[in-house]
């Protein structure tokens, strides 16, 4: 069974991996589309463009 | 403040997505359900959830995402990543991170990692200054004449 720190681990080694390519300020948004939780009204970030700041909340239940 | 205090007073001026996704601390990876922590958490944090599994497929993650929707009430709509998390990664977003988009489609505000750099004050001050900036740029101040 995997212990704590091999989470841990995983966790650092995904963040390593991801965060030097996450967009910093200034840098274009990478665009997306994606559905609700019905899996229906898709959502474009670009629609936005020029219409409306947004704002982007991620996160998990946990 | 809290996402909700924010989502409420800035929506007409902001969008808000929420997206949901792979799971922090699920049952059967790093889950910090149990023992004290697990107390702690289900004091400090009551929302939280502690006894779920990560979600397998898209069915199964989009229902999860429908719970915590349920459960959190910020009162944005929840988007829900796909299956091998596509957008968390593209904005390095795992397992909480908070930004903001300008209306040019760039980066105004990147938060930074959660949980210890998840900060919606800091996300508020952000778009208080955004929007204070399109104030300007629509309305400039007249330049003084003699």
């Amino acid at each position: 069974m995997p212990t704590t720190t091999h989470y841990i681990k995983n966790e650092k080694a995904w963040q390593k991996k991801y965060n030097a390519s996450g967009p910093k300020a200034g840098d274009l948004a990478p665009d997306f589309e994606l559905a609700d939780v019905n899996g229906n009204n898709l959502v474009r970030l670009s629609d936005f463009q020029g219409r409306k700041p947004v704002a982007l909340v991620f996160g998990s239940f946990t | 403040m809290s996402l909700r205090d924010l989502y409420q007073q800035y929506h007409e001026q902001v969008e808000f997505l929420k997206i949901y996704i792979r799971e922090a601390h699920p049952k059967d990876g790093w889950w910090l359900g149990g023992g004290i922590m697990g107390k702690m958490l289900k004091r400090g944090i009551p929302k939280t959830a502690t006894e779920v599994y990560d979600p397998k497929t898209i069915e199964d993650r989009r229902s999860v995402a429908s719970q915590c929707e349920e459960s959190l009430q910020y009162g944005m709509h929840t988007y829900v990543d796909e299956i091998n998390d596509p957008v968390s990664k593209a904005y390095a977003a795992k397992p909480t991170r908070l930004y903001l988009i300008g209306l040019d489609g760039r980066v105004a505000y990147a938060g930074g990692l959660g949980p210890y750099g998840f900060s919606p004050a800091a996300l508020k001050n952000a778009i208080n200054a955004y929007l204070t900036s399109m104030q300007i740029e629509s309305h400039p101040e007249p330049l003084s004449g003699d």
